[in-house]
């Protein structure tokens, strides 16, 4: 068997030690070029009466770059849920350099609402096992969508700044014919669009130190989100986020911290709602503002040896309020603190405890208390 | 909510403008960084810094070029940044 094998490896390899070998092959590489990277992870979970292993993914990214203006990256997520393999696009854009500042991108493309999708969702980036509140299901934030975008780097009064504006396909609004009690419950990931209006948003972002530790950063959006022809056609929705991040060595601390977080206004125009249940006609009319944040602490050591330099402390808190006397109203809190081993600068070994408090919400009124331990393994490649 | 798009719209006007004024020049304690010293700042900011023998030189040339994008760093930022990668893997 191990001579069969190592004969067909060998037949395997041919013809690349052939091309290695011939002298018409130049080392001299081309301009289009391509590269597998992406991330894994294996997840384990306890609490609630649940011990398992649960989800695992692969999220293989694929970029192309056919010139030194001309790039296009791809990002397959695949993962097993409820004993199935599901598979979804992430993103899947174009990017164009116009000038050595700005880019334009376009097709399925991270929706720059924030820093937290955008920058931090893969596993081996974000420093917990899990999303802030805000994102995942009943998510009220952007992630990804359809449309095109203008983004780059730039210098303002003697400052680094970023910069992003886009327009996409936009969220909708559940009106309720699914699932009543979402009614008036904003839906950011739209897979198909629901009318002609197109979401417009961007963010800008400012380094006040010249070392770069700060980054703050505003966002903005602004959508109509009923379907066309609907009666929630006119429906309009402002977001508006708040973001910071400071990254910095403190000798003083004897490590580095990363402090970072994120603070979300979601406003919907206000106008009742009717919803039928149990064969009568309900009312809601209710002030359509949620909000949402989340603000994370993480510490790595720089003393003792290496193993001691490997761990990093992590903690979350977030939050997500909804509108009082909406039928999803709800009030959430979330603690999450970790502990992560860092095999190398892209492996990790997380541990961590999150606690959820919901008090209301549409699932189950009444205060509503979760613990949760989880196991993360993962690996950027 | 119907002011909205007017403000999004005037914010960016003001934003383009601003692009264009503010982005002629390179402050000299910026353009003064080195390829390493940026490496650590724009790499860091979102994740660990990856050791430059992760990749050999093209890689590098795809991962960077990716990242100029993804990061919104500058060309001038991200070809320092390749240049030292490539002078220490």
């Amino acid at each position: 068997m191990r001579q069969f094998l190592l004969g067909f490896l060998a037949v395997l390899s041919a013809p690349l030690l052939a091309q290695t070998t011939d002298s018409s092959f130049s080392p001299k590489p081309g301009n289009s070029r391509y590269m597998i990277r992406g991330y894994a992870d294996a997840n384990f979970i306890a609490g609630e009466g649940e011990i398992s292993f649960g989800n695992a993914r692969l999220v293989p990214l694929f970029i192309y770059k056919q010139s030194d203006r001309l790039l296009f990256e791809g990002e397959l997520e695949l993962e097993i849920e409820d004993g199935e393999v599901k598979m979804a696009l992430e993103y899947a854009n174009f990017y164009y350099q116009l000038t050595p500042r700005m880019t334009v991108r376009m097709g399925k493309i991270l929706v720059p609402f924030g820093t937290f999708f955008d920058r931090l969702h893969p596993s081996w980036i974000n420093k917990l096992p899990t999303v802030p509140l805000g994102y995942g299901h009943d998510g009220l934030l952007p992630t990804s969508d359809l449309g095109i975008e203008v983004r780059g780097g730039a210098y303002l009064a003697g400052m680094r700044t970023n910069y992003s504006v886009y327009l996409t396909n936009g969220p909708r609004i559940n009106d309720g014919e699914e699932e009543a009690d979402e009614i008036g419950m904003i839906v950011p990931e739209a897979d198909i669009d629901n009318n002609k209006n197109k979401a417009f948003g961007g963010r800008f972002g400012l380094f006040p130190f010249a070392d770069q530790s700060l980054e703050l950063g505003f966002s903005a959006q602004s959508a109509k989100l009923g379907d066309k022809g609907s009666d929630f056609e006119d429906i309009g929705a402002f977001l508006y986020s708040f973001d910071w991040t400071l990254v910095k060595t403190l000798p003083a601390l004897g490590g580095r911290i990363d402090l970072r977080g994120q603070l979300n206004f979601v406003n919907i125009d206000n106008r009742p709602y009717e919803v039928l249940e149990d064969g009568s006609l309900e009312t809601f009319d209710f002030d359509n503002k949620s909000k949402t944040a989340f603000y994370q602490l993480a510490y790595r050591p720089t003393f003792g040896n290496q193993f001691v330099q490997n761990l990093e402390l992590v903690g979350r808190y977030s939050t997500l309020t909804t509108p009082e006397e909406a039928p999803w109203e709800s009030q959430s809190t979330q603690w999450t603190l970790g502990l992560n081993y860092w095999v190398d600068w892209r492996t990790a070994i997380k541990i961590a405890l999150q606690s959820d408090e919901v008090e209301g919400g549409h699932d189950s009124p009444g205060l509503t208390k979760t613990d949760l331990f989880f196991i993360q393994w993962t690996i950027g490649f | 909510m119907k002011k909205n798009p007017i403000i999004l719209t005037i914010a960016f006007m003001i934003f383009m403008a601003m692009m264009i004024i503010g982005g002629c020049a390179t402050p000299a304690h910026i353009s003064a960084k080195s390829g390493a010293q940026l490496w650590g700042e724009a790499c860091g900011r979102c994740h660990n810094t990856a050791s430059p023998s992760t990749f050999s030189d093209v890689d590098w040339d795809i991962a960077v070029k990716h990242m100029q994008f993804r990061a919104q760093i500058t060309e001038d930022e991200a070809n320092k940044i390749v240049e030292f990668l490539k002078s220490a893997n």
